[in-house]
């Protein structure tokens, strides 16, 4: 059977992608959260992370030399870490540049959609523009050997990098979200922006600081995704929309919705490649995406961030 | 509203005139300039932006070479200049470029297009326009086919049914796999290649499966694992090098330990820069010279002003752009001051040339009559030629 055979090498990829998509999917449903607000344009923060992450480890590694031990790590961390500044940078400013203009102008929620695409289309042609069209690869920071071996599935240290940086990076937020004060105001605005105001709480600052935790995951997401396969202008078009769809899967406005969302569609996509031809794998996602919509229209745990459920 | 449907209305009318005055004028003698010689260009079509931009660019310098050279010379009774076309190897936005090279009357005969996609989208309008466009590339076996009434249309490499062909035999007699697992782009010229190759194959008894994936797929670690869990002894790549080189990083980190081969669309220094060491040890079929792997003396001085100009050294397809050049160049030259695209369309048919790569000599169809296909491998993160297939199965 297809599904059976080799379901464990299948799995793997599967869901080293899913994580990625379960990061960039938490920048989407955050900002729906306090904006109600899809937010196209995150798909270039996370373009962004991958550029960043690429110059920076450029710099570092010396060309047809793979580093080992403490530079592998330290050289990954810098990328990371430089990934996620960059992607929250750009997020930040697109908040301060393209919506919050509007915010103050009390514009109708059609035209946020339309600033969001537009913001995308310029973004990314502007990263074609200052960094050429080809695709790059980010230079080897380690040697990408197999760790172990699970039920004939080859586990190498890249998805272990991978999977194991976007897990601690959501634990943390799930933690920044319920436990912190930051956290708090995130969900006030989310449950009643008006209140919350009332309340005392700041709700520009809020959003902004929305903006900025969402471009760090996808920031840092960007790069990981580099290293995995390669950067170029157009990289975050198809996972964007992806991890979108990930976050509706999941309950847009839920963080957890949108970590189970991006880990289940990664899966959904590999393995359904063990059965079907691999031209069908971008529409497996979307299908997978309608049916759930069919028969869950608020996404597999509900929108619980928001003001709905 | 009103001026929208004058404009729409208007446009195809504007469109035939030029065309039509393009027909009838064909080869005016340009401005000229001091000297009272005529200027003449040639045209390129092909892509000089896009992912896969660096085979057009390697051809377009090997035209502007030509021209640079044939100028220099100073016995040409005309002045040559080139005009470029960008289609960016896009059907979608060949016959665009087409027309631009059609609408410009000084233009009388167009090396390219560079993709067999964009060369069947392009090529009726050239056609129709009666100007010569000699591929440097574009190998789809369909092209030359005559129900298709390409009547213009020529190409100084051999069809991918030649190097389906070649490739499956070298695949089954020097490498003496049992098994291939197969891959296509979806684009005209995988999925053509491919077939060919499939058929050979299946004739010389060796097990093929297969998979499409569609150029542009970033993530190849699924369709890797496929390749590893099939058991195949070897995998051949039909597409450009766009994609060839995230399949390549995606193999290497699977079991798989057989022998990686893909086409003249993936034969690029690019491959290696993009694939890292995961390039390593993968075989190219082509049918196209390496002038950087040639010892030919020739080839050696090609490389070096090539270099010079271009600020890069040639890479596939560029001795093969400056061939069609230089082919169009004896055509002309006996022309003298007199130079329309059906004269050269005529001088092509009867043309017999030496050119840096081959014989250049056409048969009716369009097609050259030589049919050389080389192997070439990454060694040493550098492409090395080994030779010509038929050389290497009979030695």
């Amino acid at each position: 059977m297809c599904l059976t055979d080799h379901f464990w090498q299948f799995l793997v990829p599967g869901i080293t992608l899913g994580s990625l998509y379960a990061l960039i999917a938490i920048g989407y449903t955050l900002v729906y959260g306090v904006l109600q607000l899809i937010n196209f344009a995150h798909s270039e923060v996370f373009m962004t992370g991958g550029f960043a992450g690429l110059f920076i480890t450029q710099a570092l590694v010396t060309t047809g030399v793979t580093p080992h031990g403490a530079q592998s790590v330290l050289y990954t961390v810098a990328g990371l870490l430089g990934g996620a500044f960059f992607g929250a940078v750009v997020a930040f400013l697109l908040e301060r540049v393209a919506y919050r203009p509007l915010r103050r102008r009390n514009a109708p929620r059609l035209v946020y959609l339309i600033t969001a695409i537009g913001a995308s289309l310029f973004l990314f042609n502007l990263a074609g523009k200052l960094f050429g069209r080809d695709r790059t690869d980010i230079p080897e920071l380690y040697h990408n050997g197999v760790v172990f071996t699970l039920f004939g599935a080859q586990v190498r240290v890249q998805q272990l990098v991978i999977i194991g940086t976007a897990l601690a990076m959501m634990v943390l937020l799930d933690g920044v979200v319920h436990r912190t004060k930051l956290g708090s105001g995130i969900r006030a605005v989310a449950q009643d922006a008006q209140t919350a105001s009332l309340m005392g709480v700041n709700i520009n600052r809020v959003i902004s600081q929305t903006f900025v935790i969402g471009g760090l995951l996808g920031g840092a997401a960007g790069f990981l995704f580099g290293t995995y396969l390669n950067v170029h202008y157009q990289m975050g078009f198809l996972p964007g929309i992806k991890a979108f769809a990930a976050a509706v899967l999941g309950g847009i406005g839920n963080i957890r919705g949108a970590m189970l969302g991006g880990l289940l569609l990664g899966i959904v996509e590999s393995l359904s490649q063990s059965c079907m031809s691999s031209q069908w794998i971008d529409v497996v996602a979307f299908v997978v995406l309608i049916l759930v919509l069919m028969f869950r229209p608020t996404g597999l745990l509900g929108q619980r961030l928001g003001r709905a459920a | 509203m009103r001026r929208r449907m004058i404009i729409m209305a208007g446009a195809p009318v504007i469109a035939g005139a030029l065309a039509l005055s393009a027909c009838s004028s064909g080869g005016s003698k340009g401005g000229g300039g001091g000297g009272g010689k005529p200027t003449y260009t040639i045209g390129f079509q092909g892509p000089l932006t896009g992912p896969n931009a660096q085979l057009g660019i390697n051809i377009d310098w090997g035209v502007k070479l030509a021209v640079q050279q044939a100028n220099a010379k100073g016995d040409l009774p005309f002045t040559l200049k080139v005009k470029e076309a960008d289609d960016q190897g896009d059907p979608a936005k060949g016959p665009t470029a087409a027309q631009q090279l059609i609408g410009d009357s000084s233009v009388i005969g167009v090396v390219g297009p560079t993709f067999s996609g964009a060369t069947k989208a392009a090529e009726p309008l050239f056609t129709q326009a009666g100007m010569a466009s000699v591929s440097a590339s574009a190998t789809n076996s369909s092209l030359t086919d005559p129900a298709n009434g390409f009547k213009t249309f020529f190409r100084i490499v051999p069809p991918d049914s030649a190097q389906g062909l070649s490739a499956a035999d070298y695949m089954t007699k020097v490498l003496k796999v049992k098994s291939v697992y197969l891959i296509d782009d979806k684009s005209d010229y995988g999925v053509g290649l491919a077939g060919n190759i499939k058929s050979q194959l299946t004739a010389n008894g060796v097990q093929v499966t297969g998979d499409s994936v569609a150029a542009g797929t970033n993530d190849y670690s699924a369709v890797a694992t496929k390749v590893a869990n099939s058991g195949a002894q070897a995998v051949y790549y039909a597409g450009y090098y766009a994609d060839a080189a995230p399949l390549a990083k995606a193999l290497k980190n699977t079991s798989f330990t057989g022998k990686a081969m893909s086409d003249d669309g993936t034969n690029d220094p690019k491959f290696i820069q993009l694939g890292g060491s995961a390039s390593e040890g993968w075989q190219m079929t082509c049918p196209c010279l390496s002038a950087t792997a040639s010892s030919d003396e020739a080839a050696k001085k090609f490389v070096s002003d090539y270099t010079a100009l271009a600020n890069q050294p040639p890479g596939t397809y560029s001795p093969e752009g400056y061939d069609v050049t230089n082919t169009f160049i004896q055509v002309m030259k006996p022309l003298g001051s007199n130079v329309t695209r059906a004269k050269v369309v005529d001088g092509l048919r009867g043309v017999d040339y030496k050119g840096l790569t081959k014989q250049i000599k056409f048969q009716p169809n369009g097609e050259v009559t030589e049919k050389g296909i080389y192997v070439y491998e990454v060694k040493n993160s550098q492409i090395t030629a080994i030779g010509t297939v038929d050389k290497l199965i009979s030695g």
